[in-house]
């Protein structure tokens, strides 16, 4: 038989992507109708079933099949309300927390919706990089490194892919890299190379992370907490303040304000500026955005103004949103990039990829290279200067690469590489794991940079 | 979700999203027993391409399956198929049904492309059993349907019934087992009252039944077994002709989805066993005395 493409699944505290290599998109966003906005909390990796049954009991009179009497995605959501049904989120910050509910996540996500035979086809699965630490005491503020995915976590994933599903073979990658790998489509990437810088903001944190031909620098990664909710929560208080909200139910305000993020906003190359282009004109820049009540039907409209620059400029200008958190994206990239060994920053400044949706707002990845790029010159102009203008040095490049499958770019990543001849030389077959055990996990192999 | 459904789930979704909003679209995917689709719009956005390989199609073919995909989806179906696979349909999404319950009927149609074309030997069984029925006796040609590399579905259509057997390989040792637990279980279940109308179901490991025996390209290893089903006109009649196809065609994956069930469920309840007996284990522990150890100047020590 001829081989069969890879199933590719990347499952995330929020969505999971499945689908197979080869394709542009993921198959199923799993949880998540794609036109619909979700919030913390209503959008989840989600099982919904009775809960597991602690005592068999009499088991020779029950040959019951409650165990498969469960629903995922959105399906789990519509029953949630059934009598019986919960809903549980197997997957916490990133890390599987309940490993049952996850088993029966895979096994009907692949049965059920991909229609594939586990036996037939390789898998790439996407670890995550580190689980976010949302309450850090502070007293551990000095040791901010969170402990990444621990490899137990990996060996587990394993035993159940090779154990309970009999899978041809797996690979499991870390999403730093599919994001690089991501960026290949882009037609400004030459080289296929894998060391660069990976800014990653999703819905709830902003990850920036250094990565060195394939591996991680994971001492130097750091986390923003601005993303996408943040942006959303801004605009809303931006309309408020406005009094906009007025005309929209409370209860579609959120939901407005995701919309007017997605659809309207952009990000400026000078506030000033922008500001006088709106008041000088704001026929030509204010937007109006129409709604419907959902459950009326009446419809209401808004005035979209100053919040279609100002949304994104709170990655750029962090205190008209936050004070707690006041550093700029473009210091924190410069000070991940200063942080990791001296031999890989050029490459880490020459390519800096965007990955997840916040990241996805007209000119951001400009203002990004251009403020960056200014970080970086006035440093070398320090440094020459305190040489006494004896020693120049010879510039170095900064790039910023964005590209059309940004969203997603994770998911792209892996189905890019999963396509690729060598992915299944790399991966761990079922004859190694037979033979060595889920300790192979351990072992993680790069492949596909032309460098 | 105890039974498989018999349509395609991404046919399905993706139709209805693309019904709703036409765009560009290059998709490839799979099905059980290694069916390969590829959704494209080769054309224009609103000229759907969906085509599919099959690997047993010569044999479909052979048993008409081209004529029930003519019947189910007549002027879709395209003489030409497009390279690498073996049958494609055209939907023009200008032209489908206008009323929802049409539309939906129209998709999931379309998403029974497999199963369709998968039915062929099952209806053409059904038809030579009702032509044997009047002559009394004999026996119908006995179809073979090499859907996957190492094992086949066999139909044959008797005067008084129509045999289906599977012949199965597990490539695991664990899942032989549970294979063969089920198997069995399936021939006990029946004895329960509620079931009794349930077509009868035969298993044997190894030696294959009376009726393919004679077949040279049968492989006859520890871990083949073959599951022999035999259906009474009762179970083919029109109203239940179709739900019967549906059904038998995905049995290897049943049997196989539920295998891999079971060893989750497995798993749950060892990893349960290992919680329990954990907090065991933690009750047992003693209570370390702490004694406060300090040094000559009397300076108590820490650990840092």
């Amino acid at each position: 038989m001829s081989l069969l493409a890879p199933i590719i699944c990347d499952n995330g505290t929020g969505y999971s992507k499945i689908g197979f290599a080869g394709n542009s998109d993921p198959s199923f966003f799993l949880q998540c109708l794609p036109n619909c906005n979700c919030y913390s909390g209503t959008c989840f990796t989600v099982i919904s079933g009775p809960p597991v049954p602690s005592k068999p009991g009499q088991i020779a009179s029950k040959r019951g099949v409650e165990d498969l009497d469960f629903f995922i995605g959105d399906e789990a959501l519509a029953n949630a309300k059934t009598p019986g049904f919960g809903l549980n989120y197997p997957i916490r910050h990133g890390m599987i927390d309940n490993w049952d509910h996850m088993e029966r996540y895979w096994e009907q996500t692949i049965f059920k919706y991909l229609r594939a035979e586990p036996e037939d086809h390789y898998f790439l699965l996407v670890r995550p990089q580190s689980p976010v630490i949302v309450e850090a005491p502070l007293t551990q503020s000095l040791q901010t490194e969170p402990p990444l995915n621990p490899p137990e976590n990996r060996e587990q994933t394993a035993e159940i892919f090779f154990e309970s599903f009999n899978i041809k073979g797996l690979y499991i990658a870390v999403q730093a890299v599919l994001a690089l790998a991501a960026s290949w489509s882009s037609n400004r990437v030459t080289d296929r190379t894998l060391t660069g810088t990976v800014i990653d903001s999703g819905d709830g944190v902003t990850h920036v992370i250094p990565c060195a031909e394939g591996y991680v620098i994971g001492s130097a990664i750091k986390h923003i907490p601005i993303a996408g909710r943040d942006i959303t929560q801004f605009v809303l208080n931006l309309m408020r303040e406005r009094g906009e909200t007025t005309a929209i139910p409370p209860e579609d305000q959120l939901r407005v304000a995701g919309k007017v993020k997605e659809n309207y906003s952009y990000v400026c190359q000078d506030i000033v500026k922008e500001f006088r282009r709106f008041d000088a004109e704001p026929y030509k820049f204010f937007e109006r955005f129409e709604g419907e009540h959902s459950v009326t039907g009446r419809k209401y409209n808004v005035d979209v103004g100053y919040e279609r620059f100002l949304a994104p400029e709170i990655f750029f200008n962090p205190e008209i949103y936050s004070s707690d958190f006041l550093t700029p994206l473009p210091q924190i990239v410069d000070d991940v990039i200063q942080q990791s060994p001296i031999d890989v920053r050029r490459g880490l400044y020459k390519n800096i990829v965007l990955s997840g949706g916040s990241t996805m707002f007209q000119h951001f990845g400009n203002r990004l290279k251009r403020d960056l790029k200014q970080l970086v010159d006035r440093r070398l102009d320090a440094s020459a200067l305190a040489s006494g203008s004896a020693l120049k040095s010879s510039g170095v490049e900064v790039d910023v690469i964005s590209h059309k499958r940004q969203r997603y770019a994770v998911w792209f990543g892996g189905s890019l590489l999963a396509s690729l001849p060598e992915f299944y030389t790399s991966c761990h077959t079922k004859a190694q794991y037979d033979e060595i055990g889920p300790s192979i996990c351990r072992r993680y192999q790069i492949f596909g940079s032309a460098t | 979700m105890i039974l498989l459904e018999p349509h395609n789930v991404i046919i399905q979704t993706t139709l209805g999203e693309k019904i709703i909003k036409p765009s560009s679209l290059d998709v490839a995917f799979v099905d059980y027993d290694g069916v390969r689709f590829h959704l494209s719009t080769p054309q224009s956005k609103t000229l759907l391409l969906l085509s599919m390989h099959i690997r047993c199609w010569d044999e479909l073919v052979k048993y008409g399956a081209l004529e029930i995909l003519q019947r189910e989806y007549g002027s879709l179906l395209q003489p030409q198929a497009e390279p690498e696979y073996n049958v494609s349909l055209v939907i023009d999404l200008e032209q489908i049904p206008a009323s929802p319950e049409d539309r939906s009927a129209f998709i999931l149609s379309i998403a029974l492309f497999k199963r369709n074309a998968l039915a062929a030997p099952f209806e053409l069984a059904f038809k030579n059993q009702k032509a044997l029925e009047s002559s009394g006796s004999g026996q119908g040609e006995l179809m073979e349907i090499h859907y996957r590399d190492e094992e086949a579905i066999y139909v044959q259509a008797s005067h008084d019934r129509v045999t289906v057997i599977f012949s199965t390989i597990f490539a695991d040792e664990t899942d032989r087992i549970f294979g063969k637990v089920f198997l069995q279980e399936f021939v006990d279940a029946r004895r329960q009252p509620a079931i009794q109308n349930a077509p009868q179901v035969l298993y044997s490991n190894r030696d294959p039944p009376l009726e393919i025996r004679h077949l040279a390209n049968l492989r006859n290893t520890e871990d083949t077994g073959y599951v022999t089903f035999v259906l009474f006109p009762r179970h083919f009649t029109p109203a239940n002709a179709p739900g019967t196809i549906s059904h038998i065609q995905l049995f290897r994956d049943y049997l196989h989805y539920h295998i891999k069930c079971s060893k989750a469920y497995m798993h749950s309840r060892m990893r349960h066993r290992v919680a329990e007996f954990q907090k065991v284990l933690n009750r047992a522990k003693q209570e370390v005395a702490t004694t406060e150890r300090k040094t000559v100047t009397g300076r108590t020590m820490s650990t840092r």
